[in-house]
């Protein structure tokens, strides 16, 4: 099963999307609940989301996720692309050192290199191993 | 906290599984041929009870402990893709996977 290079092209572009609305919609989320009111009930909490422009954005940036997913799967094993994905830890986690000034330790240095290298591992088998998914209805 | 927060560690769990359970359903309305919005819809549905269950364990659960344990969904969906779409996981695959979980947890 071999795959074409567009094909190729295609997945690389949704899978580097993926990763920055993920690490996007992370930060986001951050500051959007940091604006919300400290009630628990579920009401107010809905009304103050609805008049918080930047909570419109995050919703938007979930469903742009959503469809950039279902368009990675399309070219991708789940158990390839999923993986992937955990590139976002390393994005938000050097994004929220250079931007929040969060320190990295030793653990988050050694942390952010194991999901490297599994990254790389991962990436290395092919993206589409021999499956009948494909051809199920 | 004197008591492992128990509750806490078990919805934590079970929301990985149904992320596991959500991902098999979108990977499903991308590939088929009929019936990809009823996948789309399930798989969704699934996402929105993952979130309600994490938000649950968030009352028991520190964030620091929480977050880490929800690498565990990484290996639901491994699982999952290779039980339910006999997707062929292979060695190098499962040790990316080990990597990545082990980083996970060290990286929050």
């Amino acid at each position: 099963m071999e795959q074409t290079t567009k094909s190729r092209r295609v997945l690389i572009a949704g899978l580097g999307l993926a990763i920055a609305l993920d690490t996007a919609g992370q930060l986001l989320w951050k500051v959007c609940v940091a604006g919300l009111p400290a009630s628990a009930e579920p009401g107010p909490i809905v009304l103050a989301v609805l008049h918080q422009p930047l909570c419109l954005v995050l919703v938007a940036i979930f469903l742009l996720q959503l469809f950039n997913w279902l368009k990675v799967l399309e070219h991708a094993d789940l158990s390839y692309a999923q993986p992937i994905t955990s590139l976002s830890y390393v994005t938000v986690c050097l994004l929220s050192a250079t931007l929040l000034d969060e320190r990295i330790g030793l653990a988050k240095t050694i942390g952010v290199l194991c999901v490297l290298s599994g990254v790389v591992l991962v990436g290395q088998s092919k993206a589409q191993e021999q499956n009948a998914a494909s051809t199920r209805a | 906290m004197v008591a492992l927060p128990l509750a806490g560690i078990t919805l934590v769990v079970a929301s990985s599984t149904i992320e596991g359970f959500a991902q098999v359903c979108l990977k499903q309305s991308a590939t088929v041929v009929t019936e990809k919005r009823r996948w789309l819809w399930l798989g969704i549905a699934l996402f929105v009870l993952e979130a309600l269950l994490y938000s649950g364990a968030l009352r028991s659960l520190d964030i620091s402990t929480a977050y880490p344990m929800g690498a565990l969904s990484f290996v639901s969906v491994t699982l999952f893709s290779s039980w339910l779409l006999n997707e062929t996981i292979t060695r190098k695959r499962w040790l990316g996977l080990g990597l990545i979980v082990c980083g996970a947890a060290l990286v929050v």
